[in-house]
């Protein structure tokens, strides 16, 4: 063995039944490097380290920590051999403080706890560079907060081999920046650090050299130094894809769905949506950004009748539908698809066939007491042929697809309905290019039929190819709206941590005001832009 | 060797139905040793067992109208609490929604027996037995709905405050208390059979009560509507996701509301089922169908035909080992508790078998892995 | 007259403790089993096993210490079966626990009419039993007036439910072990990524759990003087304990509290009238209120609380977050 590894995988397989997560993955890491674990969504990435760090078991393949052949059988075992993983969904206690976090995976500690562990644990996360608040409840804590808490949790517990599944997805481009600063130095300090990410420049950003994964295949590993985007992407998705997503100009009519002055309110009662104004016209794609939790959820739940409102105006066609029931909503026309992070969440009943899942806004329209499926079954069976779903039949059940197909199905019955407003957020979330490509096709044909669509999304490259004007996002207040093609990466960014405010960039013309408003004329008085 | 579990897709039916015996022949087995030690030969109690004493027994007909006295409330208690289980709604409260349904069932015998004739009366019987559980249910699913409180916790206690209403009823010797028997110094409830009593249809000698005919209309009619209905197809959506139910525009609050009275009505109508068999009540009316319900429920994983079959078997076991206690005096009649829990506790572990699986974990692939 | 008055107070203010201190026991072993997040609907079945191996054995060995042990070591492998159960084999918690308990209550028949049918131990017989089990004053607090022989005056069982309930307060409050218990319990996700064994808290804590329920039926069988008749000794308290664990809020000192009151109309039901002829004048009512009405109340009393605790989502509920749901660590 030329080179001894702070950890080297070899040959892990590891399967869930019958998909193949993981096929004869090989993956070595050096000490003191930053290694980019790189591959789409669902191309195994989080199942090979969850077997690094002890949750999962390899169905076979080997692993050594500082070239010894180990056995990985539980997260007790990583923890004992210095290896520490931050996941991407936290994995806290939230009715306990900080401190106890962290002090309740300690080995070696007092039977009785004592006041002063939350001073030891204070001084530590100083050492490693960090200021927290050791009493802090974790509920009580914002995303980056628990993010750090996870990091020194990691450090506390000796780790030389630290795992990071997506940390990036959670922060602002400049907690971002500051994570990064971090893994610099832990790595200065001989840390081996394997960041999980499908994100391209960040890979090109922070690494020492870079992994791929495709379809749980292994795919290579290469100098961060001699590598570009384009060889990356190519990697990770097999072929050259068009990087170019089509946005076809489309003649926009009035506005379909306005909204003024609007104010909601989250579960916890905070004010998750702040005084919002924007509208949609037919034929137009409007993007909203922002980072994750500022909101976008309450918004889209709103619109779609399911959450009251605290105070505001939202105009269909000149029609106030604030207060109407969901049900009458959708009559509208105004289609809902959101795909929360389990995309199952809303929208799909997952358990149910295909079938069933199609009839689910409009079984009511039957007569009598019975559901009609005939209906159903030709709905299932022509978004199965139009879109390209893959599936056994139209009766299996809608958990048994795969991430792409369950989004189709849910894309396509919204389209089905033939609605005039469609509101997506997130519909690529977990997809493979191709079927995030299939997904962009399904809305820009909705654009051309002169639909209006509200896109709220992540990936803030898409959103900027794919949409007409981009609303930004920050804390629940509205920081502009801007052209996709005109405005930059790093003026949506400032603008989604609140460092550039563009609600005024034209003084006779608020953003998110139109002028051909259905409302009435003394509040829309304006000219050209 | 190392072994790890994983989780298994779906398995075959045949499989499972396999390891379901499988668990219930060891369980005999164990029972059988226990019996053998007492020195019972063990082929002979579970014969007896089995076969409900109707073998070789001129009155068979007798035992195998008993056998499903036992059976239609079991059964019928089982699929009304499949209709809550459905929606994640954790109705344990069968045997207090039972009381009350028999209270009600009862009263209604009592007061209007004399002046509506018998017919009448046992229509109104299951009408009010069916209200009164019907409401009792309510009130959890109403708290669960407006406050979500935990409706396991809830029905638990309200099992408990429906049981010493019942016993209040059967203590206390009053003027106002006509359920008790006037011409009894001691308190006991008196008897209505006169007044009130389900007929029997004869095949022969044997009388199939009409329960047993209603009940199995009932859950043929609970399939339908589970499986055909709209409402059916709400309870489905609405126990897969209520996020989802909430974006389709159903009113989950009042389907959750609507299918736990309808559970709760159908305990009531069993209650009044067997309280019109009876012709009595009693403290311990309910033969804990309440709780066995649950276990039956479940093991049929709710499908309603399941349910009938597994009740069927439960009832056996339950009827045929106090027919076998009879019989086998040295047997204590709570062997057959103790072999029902040995069942189960044996087919909750083959369930484990039908839900993961087992692997070796192998060691290879280090160097041969170019694929 | 005064003085019989007083002392129709203090036997019932003894009474409330002596009847119902196997409430504490079942409630503060059922807290130790909801803390690690296993929710148990067996303690009535539980009880009832540890009851009649505790008092079969403690009575041939003629000794409480071996009748103590044997009960706690009967509730503990009910334990270890439900564990087994749900832990290894991840079976439904509300079955297994409904289950058990039909079948501890068909264990307790089958061994004591067993028994019976040979010869039954009367508790008179054995000495070490009797005395082991007769009162002992608390030097100092038992003169006290009123409360001295009603609350200080108690047999050994009762102090040690009591000193029980109180280390495991100080257990889950003030160690790492029941910070990790409850960790457990909370999250298991989060308690297994950090290194802590579940399996094993899980198994060690339901257990122990599940052995002090059995110490608290054994008390119910040392109470009734060891007379075996068809109704079992337990008699629902099994039941009363799963309420009391919430009405106690999952904290094992407001358990004691939580037994007194429930205790109080328990023995309302007993010696409610007995009050009533000593102060006619106030109590006079109590006669009248029908016995049932008081043993319904801690149900009542629970839903109760149950509904006001979820009206107020208040923060410091101690209900584990993950009660009731079975952890396995290769979910996706």
């Amino acid at each position: 063995m030329a080179e001894q590894y702070a950890v080297e995988m070899r040959g892990i397989t590891k399967t869930f039944g019958s998909v193949v997560a993981n096929k004869d993955v090989h993956l070595d890491v050096r000490r003191g490097e930053i290694l980019a674990l790189l591959g789409e969504n669902g191309s195994g990435k989080t199942t090979l380290m969850n077997m690094l760090s002890g949750i999962y078991k390899p169905d076979r393949g080997e692993i050594f920590v500082e070239g010894k052949e180990v056995s990985i059988d539980s997260p007790e075992d990583a923890k004992r051999l210095g290896i520490g993983m931050v996941h991407q969904h936290f994995k806290l206690v939230d009715v306990f403080s900080a401190a106890d976090n962290i002090w309740m995976g300690r080995d070696k500690a007092d039977f009785l706890l004592k006041k002063d562990r939350y001073d030891q644990i204070a001084e530590v996360a100083k050492k490693f560079g960090f200021e927290i608040d050791p009493r802090k409840k974790v509920r009580n804590m914002a995303v980056s907060e628990k993010q750090t808490l996870e990091i020194i949790k990691v450090l506390y517990y000796g780790a030389k081999v630290i795992i990071l599944d997506e940390p990036t997805a959670v922060l602002t481009v400049q907690e971002t920046a500051k994570l990064f600063g971090v893994l610099r130095r832990m790595k200065a300090e001989g840390h081996s650090i394997i960041i999980i990410t499908h994100k391209l420049n960040e890979v090109l950003e922070i690494s020492d050299r870079v992994s791929i994964l495709r379809k749980g295949e292994y795919i290579g590993t290469v100098e961060t130094a001699q590598t570009n985007e384009q060889q990356l992407t190519e990697y990770m998705v097999g072929h050259k894809v068009d990087l170019n997503i089509e946005r076809p100009v489309v003649e926009k009519t009035r506005p379909l769905l306005e909204i003024r002055d609007l104010t909601i309110r989250n579960d916890e009662g905070a004010i998750a949506i702040d005084h919002v104004n924007f509208y949609i016209r037919g034929g137009e794609i409007l993007g909203v950004a922002g980072i994750a939790g500022c909101g976008q959820k309450e918004l889209c739940e709103a619109i779609a009748g399911l959450r009251p409102i605290e105070s505001g105006q939202m105009i269909h066609k000149g029609d106030n539908i604030v207060g109407l029931s969901p049900k009458a909503i959708i009559e509208k026309g105004i289609a809902m698809s959101f795909i929360p992070e389990d995309r199952l969440g809303m929208g799909l009943a997952p358990s149910l066939s295909i079938i069933d899942n199609m009839i689910l806004k409009n079984y009511r329209d039957s007569k009598g007491p019975f559901v009609d499926r005939k209906v159903g079954r030709a709905d299932a069976e022509h978004v199965i042929k139009e879109l390209g779903i893959v599936t056994p039949s139209a009766e299996t059940p809608v958990r048994r697809l795969s991430g792409g197909n369950v989004q189709k199905v849910l894309l396509g019955r919204e389209i089905k309905a033939g609605p005039n407003v469609i509101i997506t957020a997130y519909p690529v979330r977990g997809l493979d290019i191709n079927s995030s490509y299939a997904i962009y096709n399904i809305l820009n044909q909705q654009k051309k039929d002169g639909v209006g669509v509200l896109f709220v999304g992540e990936d803030l490259d898409v959103m900027m190819a794919l949409c007409d004007k981009i609303l930004v996002l920050c804390y629940g207040r509205v920081m502009g709206v801007v052209h996709a093609h005109k405005t930059t990466k790093e003026e949506l960014g400032m603008m989604m941590t609140g460092a550039l405010d563009l609600t005024n960039k034209y003084e006779d013309k608020p953003a998110g005001i139109a002028r051909d408003t259905n409302f009435a004329p003394d509040a829309a008085a304006g000219k050209e832009e | 060797m190392r072994f790890h579990v994983v989780k298994r897709e779906n398995c075959p039916l045949w499989k499972k139905l396999g390891m379901y015996f499988l668990a219930v022949a060891a369980a005999l087995i164990l029972g059988g040793c226990l019996l053998l030690a007492m020195g019972v030969n063990p082929l002979a109690y579970y014969g007896r067992m089995f076969t409900m004493g109707m073998v070789g027994n001129k009155i068979a007909y007798k035992a195998f109208e008993n056998y499903l006295k036992v059976f239609a409330p079991l059964a019928l208690t089982s699929v009304a609490l499949s209709l809550a289980f459905r929606m994640r709604f954790w109705n344990i409260g069968g045997e207090g929604q039972f009381i009350l349904g028999a209270v009600a069932a009862a009263t209604v015998a009592f007061k209007l027996g004399p002046i509506l004739g018998e017919g009448l009366t046992l229509v109104v019987m299951c009408l009010a037995g069916m209200l009164a559980a019907g409401l009792y249910g309510l009130i959890a699913a109403a708290l669960k709905v407006k406050f979500g409180t935990n409706e396991t916790l809830m029905t638990l206690m309200l099992n408990y405050i429906a049981l010493y209403f019942i016993t209040f009823l059967g203590d206390t010797k009053a003027d106002w208390n006509f359920y008790l028997d006037p011409t009894s110094v001691r308190p006991i409830f008196g008897r209505f059979a006169d007044l009130a009593s389900f007929p029997k249809i004869p095949i022969g000698k044997f009388g199939l009560n009409i329960c047993v005919v209603l009940t199995l209309l009932v859950g043929v009619l609970v399939f339908v509507y589970l499986k055909y209905t709209k409402h059916g197809y709400e309870i489905a959506v609405v126990g897969d996701s209520t996020g989802t139910a909430h974006y389709a525009g159903m009113k989950v609050g009042k389907i959750v509301l609507r299918t736990v009275f309808l559970s709760a009505c159908l305990i009531g109508l069993a209650a009044a089922f067997k309280v019109g068999t009876a012709g009595i009540l009693s403290t311990n009316i309910t033969d804990d169908v309440g709780w066995t319900g649950i276990i039956v429920a479940w093991l049929s994983q709710l499908n309603t035909l399941a349910i009938f079959i597994v009740s069927a078997l439960i009832s056996m076991l339950h009827y045929g080992s106090d027919v076998a206690a009879a019989t086998f005096s040295q047997v204590d009649s709570s062997f057959a508790n103790m072999l029902q829990g040995v069942i189960l506790f044996l087919v909750l572990a083959a369930d484990f078998c039908t839900r993961f699986r087992i692997l070796p974990v192998q060691k290879e692939g280090a160097n041969n892995g170019n694929g | 007259m005064e003085m019989d008055k007083l002392g129709v107070v203090t036997t019932f203010v003894h009474n409330i403790v002596v009847y119902n201190i196997p409430l504490l026991y079942g409630t503060v072993g059922e807290i130790m089993v909801e803390k690690s997040g296993s929710l148990n609907l067996g303690v009535e079945g539980i009880m009832a096993v540890g009851a009649i191996f505790g008092y079969i054995v403690g009575c041939y060995a003629n000794s409480l210490a071996v009748g103590i042990l044997v009960a706690f070591l009967a509730g503990a492998l009910c334990g270890l079966l439900f564990a087994a159960l749900t832990v290894s084999l991840q079976a439904n918690q509300n079955i297994t626990g409904l289950t058990l308990t039909t079948f501890g209550l068909g264990v307790y028949f089958f061994v004591g009419n067993g028994v019976k049918a040979i010869s039954w131990p009367a508790m008179n017989d054995y000495a070490n039993i009797k005395n082991g089990f007769a009162d002992i004053p608390i030097p100092g607090l038992s003169q006290l007036p009123l409360v001295g022989r009603g609350l200080f005056t108690h047999n050994l069982l009762v102090y040690l439910a009591v000193v029980i309930a109180v280390v495991m307060w100080w257990y889950l409050r003030h160690t790492r072990t029941g910070l990790r218990l409850r960790a457990v319990g909370e999250n298991p996700g989060a308690a297994d990524s950090v290194g802590i064994n579940i399996k094993r808290y899980k198994y060690a804590h339901i257990c122990l759990g599940c052995g002090i329920m059995g110490i608290g039926g054994y008390y119910m069988g040392l109470n009734m003087s060891g007379s075996f008749s068809s109704s079992c000794w337990i008699n629902g308290y099994g039941w009363i304990a799963v309420a009391l664990v919430i009405f106690a809020n999952w904290n094992p000192v407001l358990a004691i509290l939580g037994t007194f009151v429930f205790g109080f109309f328990n023995t309302l039901r007993v010696s409610g009238s007995s009050l009533a002829a000593a102060f006619p004048d106030v109590l006079g009512w109590l006669a009248k209120v029908p016995s049932q009405l008081y043993q319904a109340l801690p149900f009542i009393i629970t839903a109760v609380v149950l509904v006001a605790t979820s009206i107020r989502k208040r923060e410091g509920s101690g209900l584990p977050a993950s009660l009731g749901l079975n952890y396995f660590r290769e979910e996706r």
